[in-house]
């Protein structure tokens, strides 16, 4: 055995030894333990905006669990006012009943993919209200009913109730997992790190002169970094150094990265992106934007990942609940409606080699219309190999294989 | 550059022989599956759920006189009644395959804690229908467990609620709607074992993972796992939430006796795995025999050996537990720990190491949790 040990060594020596050959320019900038920074010992990381944005959306998709509350609470949610346009208080939380922000207005709102595309941005927008409106008309009504193809009502999932629309649907969670890359991932890979805001107007001059934002203790392009940091970590138990509760602080992005890490095949990637906010954070204080836009690439690449994987796994979950004998349906469709939201989610990808998002809305628009296509009823008739194409075809567009993400 | 491919080689080989570690060996096996299918079908399965059946006809029989006429004698035989047909649940509640897969048997007939307030409120509205799965905890056993001991404090109360209540009527017919339940859910599944599934079960002897001895070790496993290791005591004990939960024990308002159905299934957890006969206690042919075929060892001792030695350990633990677990948590919550972990030992043993030996793949993952 130590022989063998020996040969490892030698072996991973000159595997560290190639890459040190890459790498010759030793960065300058060092970034510190936790996401901390100070500037006149006060703190310039600030994120609340966030934290809110997800603490709104986290209500949003309890609420559509709850049979009893009407469709104009759930829509001032997803809005945070009324249908006329007046202040609305839907939520439990009174510090988000206080708020003007909302879900809803930055939604498929990014600079760089939607400033000139609000044709599709409202489009997207208007769909979540879809969901949420069919959910009360659609799903509640029936919620003694069982469901069967054609019926939505209750299904089965193990020892968990489901509640589907005719078509095998939950509206919860396509709303809930749609929102990771509708909301949070787009604000984050395609708003706040986009060149387009991170340099606009005299960003660059005013941070490499320390001019701050007025009355703020920090930079506007620091704000803006935190801002995307903030979409991922903004309800994590240390907002400083979130990988300690990983995948515990919400239910959207940040509980994903969470599970891909806990993936064997992925391990690692929580501090890669972790690592990366933190350096691209202090390049930014280091006036280093090279090494800051090297870090916008890593957080792109790697955020894009996360979404593929969690698409290809409940892809290939569902497929295998169907293939089972007996069919466990209840199980699949909850599998494939977190699926759709992933598959959904696709669209706010970030391709740094093309600026664009590995998967276009019209592609992203056909994975649907495949999976709800193969007969009248939705997922209860889809096919296992309808479900395989599209795995294998998002999985092929990124470094990993379907065998790696689905378990 | 020579140089280069030669250590790469040499990382390579090592990689490969690392992953080789973990595959085992596909077994020379000739094992006769289609004996072992039919000694667990003929003699094992199928008299446990014709026991299991017939009881709960006892139970439903026992129920209509209580309902027509509630009184001590009436009300005893009933208890009586439906604490035999608990006990042979322990005994099959691991053969969810088939058709009980189908119906999720184990998580309408099984889940606890029962959900009180919902019972109530399917009693005091009447309009329930109890094939909804959203109802799966307002009924079963312990929903029984409730009815029988929870409903109102001591057996004069009990016996006020069911006579001059103010629900008294609709608790009549509730009780008689959950027994009814277990009673057609039981039929359902051993008539499908009986006019077809046997048959199909035993051909379905190939070693795949949708083979029936496969299908059937998982689902053993996943029972000893969940149901049994995690359902029975390491939830009520806080093994999972931090803290005890000893309102989650599988009787709370019996209160005695969550013990005694550990131990009944734990016992037939241990006869499934050696496959002795419902009846007679004869071993036949078993997960027993098919690793003793394949000689399959651990540290120099036959892997069987280990892990019947390993239910013993567990059975000399739960054997120290108060027979009211409840009781237990409360006085003493570190004796359920101790079992808890006698128990987990063999999960090891039978999910690693005997399905390593018969080359059978796990089929089920902890779920997602959402």
């Amino acid at each position: 055995m130590s022989k063998y040990f020996l040969l490892l060594l030698t072996a991973t020596t000159i595997f560290f030894t190639s890459c040190d050959k890459d790498d010759d320019t030793t960065p300058s900038v060092e970034a510190p333990a936790t996401y901390a920074f100070t500037r006149n010992n006060e703190s310039t990381v600030s994120f609340s905006g966030q934290t809110t944005r997800i603490q709104m959306a986290t209500e949003l998709i309890n609420g559509m669990k709850d049979f009893s509350i009407e469709k104009s609470q759930l829509l001032e949610m997803y809005r945070n006012e009324t249908e006329a346009g007046e202040d609305a208080n839907p939520f439990s939380d009174a510090d988000l009943n206080v708020s003007t922000k909302s879900v809803r207005s930055k939604v498929a709102a990014s600079k760089e993919y939607f400033s000139d595309n609000v044709t599709d941005g409202t489009a997207i927008k208007e769909l979540f209200e879809t969901w949420i409106n069919a959910q009360v008309d659609e799903v509640f009504p029936n919620e003694s009913t069982l469901a069967e193809a054609g019926v939505a009502g209750q299904i089965a999932d193990g020892s968990s109730t489901r509640y589907v629309n005719s078509k095998g649907l939950e509206y919860n969670q396509l709303v809930n997992k749609s929102l990771i890359g509708g909301l949070m991932l787009d604000q984050i890979l395609n708003n706040y790190l986009s060149t387009t805001v991170l340099d606009e107007a005299t960003n660059i001059e005013d941070n490499d002169a320390d001019v701050l934002a007025e009355g703020k203790p920090y930079t506007t392009m620091e704000h803006k970094w935190d801002e995307a940091y903030g979409y991922a970590y903004g309800t994590a138990a240390d907002l400083a150094d979130p990988n300690k509760t990983i995948g515990a602080d919400d239910s959207f992005l940040n509980k994903y990265i969470g599970r891909v890490e806990g993936d064997a095949d992925f391990a690692g990637i929580a501090a890669e992106i972790f690592d990366a906010f933190k350096l691209g954070r202090a390049a930014i204080e280091a006036k280093d934007y090279d090494l800051r836009d090297e870090q916008v690439v890593i957080l792109r690449k790697a955020l894009s990942k996360v979404i593929a994987v969690r698409a290809v796994y409940y892809l290939a979950q569902g497929k295998s609940a169907l293939e089972a004998s007996p069919a466990n349906y209840g199980t699949a469709f909850h599998d494939l409606s977190e699926g759709y939201g992933f598959v959904y989610s696709l669209q706010f990808t970030h391709n740094p080699d093309t600026g664009k998002p590995y998967f276009s809305k019209a592609e992203v628009d056909a994975f649907i219309a495949d999976m709800l296509g193969d007969g009248a009823n939705g997922l209860w008739d889809v096919q296992p190999s309808t479900l395989d194409a599209i795995a294998t075809t998002i999985a092929a567009a990124f470094d990993f294989t379907v065998a790696q993400a689905a378990e | 550059m020579a140089n280069k491919s030669w250590i790469l080689l040499l990382f390579v080989s090592l990689s490969f022989f690392a992953c080789d570690d973990d595959t085992p060996d596909v077994p020379d096996d000739n094992f006769d599956r289609t004996a072992l299918l039919t000694n667990w079908a003929d003699n094992i399965i199928i008299p446990g759920y014709t026991d299991i059946a017939q009881g709960s006809k006892s139970m439903v029989q026992a129920a209509e006189a209580f309902q027509a006429d509630p009184q001590p004698q009436t009300l005893n035989n009933l208890r009586d009644a439906w604490w035999k047909v608990y006990l042979v649940w322990q005994r099959v509640s691991m053969f969810e395959i088939g058709k009980a897969e189908e119906l999720g048997l184990r998580d309408n007939l099984n889940i606890y804690p029962v959900d009180t307030e919902g019972v109530l409120e399917n009693i005091s509205q009447g309009n329930y229908n109890l094939e909804l799965p959203s109802q799966r905890d307002r009924q079963g056993f312990p929903a029984m467990d409730f009815l029988l001991y929870g409903i109102a404090n001591g057996d004069a109360e009990i016996l006020e609620a069911y006579t001059t209540g103010d629900d008294a009527e609709e608790l009549g017919i509730y009780l008689i709607a959950v027994v009814t339940r277990i009673d057609e859910l039981l039929d359902v599944v051993l008539a499908d074992w009986t006019s077809g599934y046997r048959d199909e079960f035993i051909d379905n002897n190939g070693n795949s993972a949708t083979a029936s001895v496969d299908k059937l070790v998982n689902d053993y496993l996943f029972y000893y796992e969940k149901a049994l290791r995690a359902g029975k005591v390491g939830i009520p004990a806080g093994v999972f939430s931090g803290s005890p939960l000893s309102t989650h024990v599988e009787l709370p308002y019996r209160a005695e006796g969550d013990q005694t159905l550990l131990l009944e299934a734990l016992d037939y957890t241990q006869r499934f795995f050696n496959g002795k006969d419902y009846t007679s206690q004869q071993e036949g042919v078993s997960l027993k025999s098919y690793l003793n075929e394949l000689d399959a060892q651990k540290d120099g001792t036959l892997l069987s050996e280990l892990i019947n030695a390993q239910f013993e350990s567990a059975r000399a633990k739960i054997s120290q537990l108060e027979s009211d677990f409840a009781k237990q948590i409360e006085m003493d919550n570190t004796k359920m720990l101790e079992a808890y972990d006698e128990l987990q030992k063999n999960v090891v043993l039978l999910k690693v190491d005997m399905l390593q030996a018969l080359n059978i793949n796990i089929d089920y993952v902890d779920a997602d949790g959402d």
